[in-house]
């Protein structure tokens, strides 16, 4: 999977929870899910399980701290896609 | 140091599924869940579990100038207590739940004795954001003091200590 494809799959995922439509049509890698696109903290936890079933990777604790942001989410997709 | 977080009871019924498979597991411990699942109303207790969390994760946030998403290292323990504690990373977070049909609301404080300084302020307060994180402008002493505003759905709660702290 390239990279254009794991961004439109994440995008897929995360527009359900978009509380910023300008924010998600501007969506860039620095993009914040909470500040940016005021996603629900709670709604993360639903975006996390969306990547994972999408992806069929397992996002540990330590991966998901970070997932704030479209950047770090597609590095984490990245390095669990590239353990597989 | 204070933090606070509400929760619309309403939206939170629309907006997140906290029974759906694996979701429980990342943000909530073994020992929370089973608190959860054998409570009278598991829908409450998940929010009430996780305003504290948010709650003390603001003062975390505040303090480190960090951003970190994980939930489930604040722990929450003495769940039936009028005060609640939050542990994260060895250091101990004090709560307080209001809960009733509306809303769930939970104020942390770092200093046990702040409970008795809290007060609620105005959304048209003086307000200014630095690093995302806010604070009240108090234009007679040019000092900014530690407030944290909170909204979910239909309701907005915005608090701060009384007394001049440290913090300032």
């Amino acid at each position: 999977m390239n990279k254009e494809e794991t961004i439109s799959k994440l995008k897929a995922i995360i527009k359900p929870f978009v509380n910023n439509d300008l924010a998600f049509e501007n969506l860039s890698e620095t993009t914040d899910f909470i500040t940016d696109l005021n996603i629900n903290s709670a709604n993360l936890v639903d975006i996390i399980l969306d990547v994972e079933e999408a992806f069929d990777i397992n996002i540990d604790n330590q991966s998901m701290e970070k997932m704030l942001t479209i950047k770090a989410t597609l590095e984490i997709i990245e390095a669990k896609l590239a353990e597989k | 140091m204070i933090g606070n977080d509400i929760v619309d009871l309403e939206l939170a019924k629309t907006q997140s599924n906290w029974k759906r498979k694996g979701y429980l597991d990342k943000i909530f411990t073994k020992n929370e869940q089973l608190h959860i699942l054998n409570s009278e109303n598991p829908d409450e207790t998940v929010w009430n579990l996780w305003s504290r969390k948010e709650a003390s994760y603001k003062i975390y946030n505040r303090i480190t100038e960090n951003r970190i998403y994980n939930p489930i290292q604040f722990e929450c323990f003495d769940f039936e207590h009028s005060i609640g504690k939050v542990k994260n990373n060895g250091v101990f977070y004090f709560t307080k739940t209001e809960i009733n049909s509306l809303y769930i609301h939970t104020i942390s404080v770092l200093n046990i004795n702040d409970f008795e300084k809290i007060s609620y302020q105005n959304r048209n307060s003086d307000i200014i954001k630095m690093n995302g994180i806010p604070y009240l402008k108090n234009p007679s002493k040019k000092i900014f003091k530690v407030i944290s505003i909170s909204n979910h759905g239909r309701f907005e709660k915005t608090v701060s200590l009384l007394q001049p702290q440290s913090t300032f």
